[in-house]
């Protein structure tokens, strides 16, 4: 039978538009060749990272690869091959700071291995038990010259219960990594949390390891802005009951070695204790002018030509506002960004801000990889098939009609279907010659303490570190806290993220050496800094804003979407979703509210409130409750058919 | 005025075993033979006392996610309890409900309330399953077990009552809901029909 959509991968545009398909009526299969939801948008546990890092470590390159589908093929008809192997990611290296060893054998607590399959045939997927043997040569060498314990994937394995001691490959290592039974009394340590007591909340790797699965840790690090596109379609869609959020509790900056807090609404720079009475007016006036500034066009015509950062010179701001404005607040470049893009993102900040709380930000409860599975899920509830661990070979194209009529998956078996979406890491070489791909450098770390203590250690930050040298791009730092489900308690998941201009560790590394501590050893001076646990860097290809005409004989019903962007929201995969489904479908609306009685909760006392964090910035309120009615009330209109 | 306590459910158990049934008996005292395999009907609330609380049960149905193993770790996420259905009158049924104890004490969170029913209980004369077996396989997992039938009306409330029972008291230090936010909850959808 003909289904009317099928998506390939599961990454959040492939997931918006399999819903607002589904929504709309439309037949849909949703097939992810991976264990997991989301692809490059996903979630992992502390283990399932860990056999995401060593997956994406093999660079086995799989020549001898089966085209037994081939076969399947008719004379009147064209393969378009897919690829099987992930290529989007690179430059994996994991760093562990710590006693690993004493992790040899410990287990992550009440779980099964997760291994994440790529291509993989689906009887792979419920091998239980640590997996045996491993290909001797584990790609990128780990060994790093003034970090401690370069911790190879074969340290991974044991750490992650194999217990095989020295395996081959970590010959890269030092020696005093993995395995090697190093004279330690290692294993007296079974109960550290106890006898640390004296000494406050030292965690070590082998608790991370035992607690994996607290942690939650993203491939993307993106927040949603209070006002954003996607926050809009959750509570248009109503696919935000599926999902808890945080407020993000603050905006930070990093001037002169220091990390400090940005105060933004109102209220934060009444109550500042950094700010003099006379900076405090100085900021407030230039705020509430940025609220409307296309009201008072004289007042910054003059500079259009000019930078954003030259524009602040003129304003009577000291330097440290300027910074705040610029680097905290706008985000935008020093360099590259004119007067009015950084107007316009002063603006777009000011205006989240009260919505739900202090900051214009959320995150998911349990991480950004939620949000993928979310719109799954309405997809589902309004009949989306959903098949993990299903591989696709490739495209089916009908010679006379040009289009795409079916795909084949690893089966031999022939889906058809009248349109297809399929993510950008799918596409094989051929397809791709004339794309043109950037890269986003990341790195994740778990620390011990905030990069700002502050009386409540429950705090999410955003940090934006201005370009170390002139000419690099200013680095995104997101420190979540235990409270968002993403990490074990008494830790920290730092998230960095910049458009790559090296690998990954290159870029990021001397941010990471500002703000944190790498020794273990720890000199006195360095003591403030959070310790870092550990760390992996990887670099992710940015497939965004690529044309769909610079991908080579793609058929006009095969419509193609980026993996993640750069940039700190999620505005880019909704707009993609909405074109796409906008062409597919020009006459349905995306996403409306569910109007089906089967979808309706059912239930006695609905309580209302959307939160009261909007009552703490008086200077967006009037508009806030306006809009807060109108979409609310669009929502109740089409429910109550 | 008694405090309310959200507890989220959510269902598990091979495709026609009568998850959706059993909500719809729990949630609005009906039962219909023509039942479709479930497609809406997602998510369901009923507030139950239970001491000196009231126990406010948003019942998650899956969504067909769980024919192909394809269930997302979201549907399990800060759940309170889970019942884990399989049909008397089908052993495949009750052979692949460990599979689902398994992939519940993968993904699931540490502390969840496991709720066995053995559902259909109605048609008893055509059973595979005795109960004697589903008894011991849940004392081996420290579940609770009961015979259900959806069609008519027995045991649903107790499987309910039981899971309450299971809850542990609030701790009075730990705030419920830890301060997140849920967006876009609106007024007018009470007293809706939904399936
Ligand atoms: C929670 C859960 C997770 C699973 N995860 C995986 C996985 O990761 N990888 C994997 O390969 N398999 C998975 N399976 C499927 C299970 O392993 C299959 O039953 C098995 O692969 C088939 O082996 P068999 O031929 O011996 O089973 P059979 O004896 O043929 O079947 C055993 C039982 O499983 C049911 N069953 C088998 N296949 C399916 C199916 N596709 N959909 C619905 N029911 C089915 C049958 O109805 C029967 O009740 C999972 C099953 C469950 C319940
Ligand atoms: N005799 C009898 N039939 C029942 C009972 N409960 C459910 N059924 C029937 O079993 C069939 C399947 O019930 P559903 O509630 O749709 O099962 P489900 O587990 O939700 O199925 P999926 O949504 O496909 O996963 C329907 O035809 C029901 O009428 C029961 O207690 N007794
Ligand atoms: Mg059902």
């Amino acid at each position: 039978s003909t289904l009317a959509t099928a998506c390939v991968i599961s990454g959040l545009p492939e997931s918006i538009i399999a819903a607002a398909c589904a929504r709309s009526g439309q037949r849909v299969l949703h097939v992810d060749s991976r264990n997991y939801y989301g692809g490059n948008w996903a979630s992992f546990s502390f283990s399932g990272l860990l056999s995401w890092i060593k997956e994406n470590q093999q660079k086995t390159d799989l020549s001898d690869e089966c085209e037994d589908w081939r076969k399947l093929i008719l004379e009147d008809e064209e393969a378009i091959p897919l690829s099987s192997k992930d290529k989007t990611i690179q430059h994996v290296e994991d760093f562990c700071f710590g006693d690993q060893d004493s992790a040899e054998g410990v287990e992550e607590a009440g779980a099964l291995p997760k291994l994440p399959v790529f291509g993989a045939p689906a009887a792979q997927g419920e091998s239980p038990g640590p997996e045996k043997e491993s290909p001797a040569a584990e790609g990128i060498p780990l060994a790093s010259q003034e970090s401690p314990q370069a911790l190879g994937s074969d340290a991974a394995r044991a750490a992650a219960g194999d217990g095989a001691g020295a395996a081959p490959g970590s010959g890269a290592a030092p020696s005093t990594a993995a395995g090697d039974s190093a004279p330690q009394p290692a294993k007296t340590e079974a109960a550290p949390s106890e006898n640390a007591a004296q000494e406050p909340k030292k965690i070590t790797y082998s608790q991370i390891v035992r607690e994996g699965r607290r942690f939650n840790i993203d491939l993307v690090s993106k927040l949603l802005y209070s006002r954003g596109l996607l926050i809009d379609l959750l509570i248009k869609s109503n696919v935000s009951r599926y999902a808890e959020f945080k407020n993000a509790t603050r905006v930070l900056a990093f001037r002169e070695g220091r990390v400090e807090q940005v105060p933004c609404s109102r209220a934060d720079v009444f109550n500042s204790r950094q700010l003099t009475m006379v900076e405090k007016r100085m900021l407030m006036k230039f705020l509430t002018f940025c609220l409307d500034y296309e009201q008072h066009p004289e007042e910054y015509q003059a500079y259009e030509s000019s930078t954003f950062a030259q524009f602040l010179q003129t304003r009577k701001l000291t330097p440290s506002l300027q910074h705040f404005i610029l680097h905290s607040i706008a985000m935008v470049s020093e360099t590259e960004s004119s007067t009015l893009q950084g107007l316009q993102a002063t603006k777009k900040f000011l205006q989240c801000l009260g919505r739900y709380g202090n900051t214009p930000f959320l995150f998911p409860l349990y991480g950004q990889g939620e949000i993928p599975q979310c719109f799954c899920r309405l997809c589902a509830v309004f009949g989306g098939i959903y098949c993990l661990r299903h591989a696709v070979c490739c495209l089916v194209l009908d010679r006379a009609s040009g289009r795409c009529k079916a795909i084949v998956d690893h089966f031999g078996q022939r889906i058809s279907a009248n349109y297809f979406i399929v993510e950008d890491s799918y596409l094989s070489e051929s397809t791709c010659t004339n794309v043109c791909y950037r890269q986003i450098s990341r790195a994740v770390l778990i620390t011990d303490q905030s990069v700002l203590n502050t009386d409540s250690e429950q705090q999410v930050s955003v940090l934006t570190v201005p370009p170390l040298e002139p000419g690099t791009a200013a680095v995104r730092v997101i420190e979540l806290c235990s409270s968002t489900m993403t990490c074990m308690k008494d830790t920290y998941l730092v998230h960095l993220t910049c458009p790559s201009a090296k690998t990954a560790r290159e870029d990021l590394e001397p941010v990471v050496q500002k703000l944190f501590n790498l020794n273990t050893e720890t000199e006195n001076e360095e003591l403030e800094k959070p310790r870092v646990l550990w760390a992996v860097y990887f670099n992710m290809r940015d497939s965004s804003g690529v044309e769909k005409s610079s991908y080579s004989g793609l058929p006009t019903n095969v419509y193609v979407c980026s993996g993640p962007d750069s940039a700190l929201g999620n505005d880019c995969a909704v707009k993609q979703a909405e074109t796409i489904f906008r062409e597919m479908f020009p006459a349905e609306e995306f996403c409306p509210p569910p109007p089906n009685p089967e979808d309706i909760i059912y239930d006695e006392d609905e309580i209302e409130p959307e939160e009261s964090g909007l009552n703490n910035s008086p200077e967006t309120k009037p508009e806030t409750s306006a809009e807060e009615n109108s979409s609310e009330g669009g929502a109740a209109v089409t429910k109550e058919e | 005025m008694m405090a309310i306590r959200e507890l989220k459910v959510c269902l598990l158990g091979d495709t026609g075993v009568g998850k959706s049934s059993i909500v719809c008996r729990f949630v609005q005292d009906h039962f219909d033979h023509n039942i479709s395999p479930t497609i809406g009907a997602s998510f369901m609330t009923k507030t139950v006392p239970c001491g000196n609380e009231l126990h406010k049960f948003l019942i998650w149905d899956t969504a067909g996610q769980e024919r192909f193993h394809s269930l997302a770790p979201m549907y399990y996420r800060g759940s309170a309890a889970a019942v884990i259905v399989y049909d008397i009158t089908k052993q495949d049924s009750f052979h692949t409900l460990k599979k689902w104890v398994k992939e519940l004490k993968e993904h699931g969170p540490e502390n969840i309330v496991m709720a066995i029913a053995g559902n259909k209980c109605d048609l008893s004369d055509i059973r595979e399953v005795p109960m004697k077996d589903a008894k011991e396989y849940a004392e081996s997992i420290g579940a609770i077990v009961v015979e259900t039938s959806a069609k008519n009306a027995v045991n649903i409330e107790e499987l309910f009552q039981g899971i309450s029972q299971q809850i542990p008291p609030l701790d009075p230090h730990e705030n419920s809901n830890n301060g997140a936010i849920k967006l876009g909850r609106q007024t007018s959808q009470t007293g809706r029909r939904c399936c």
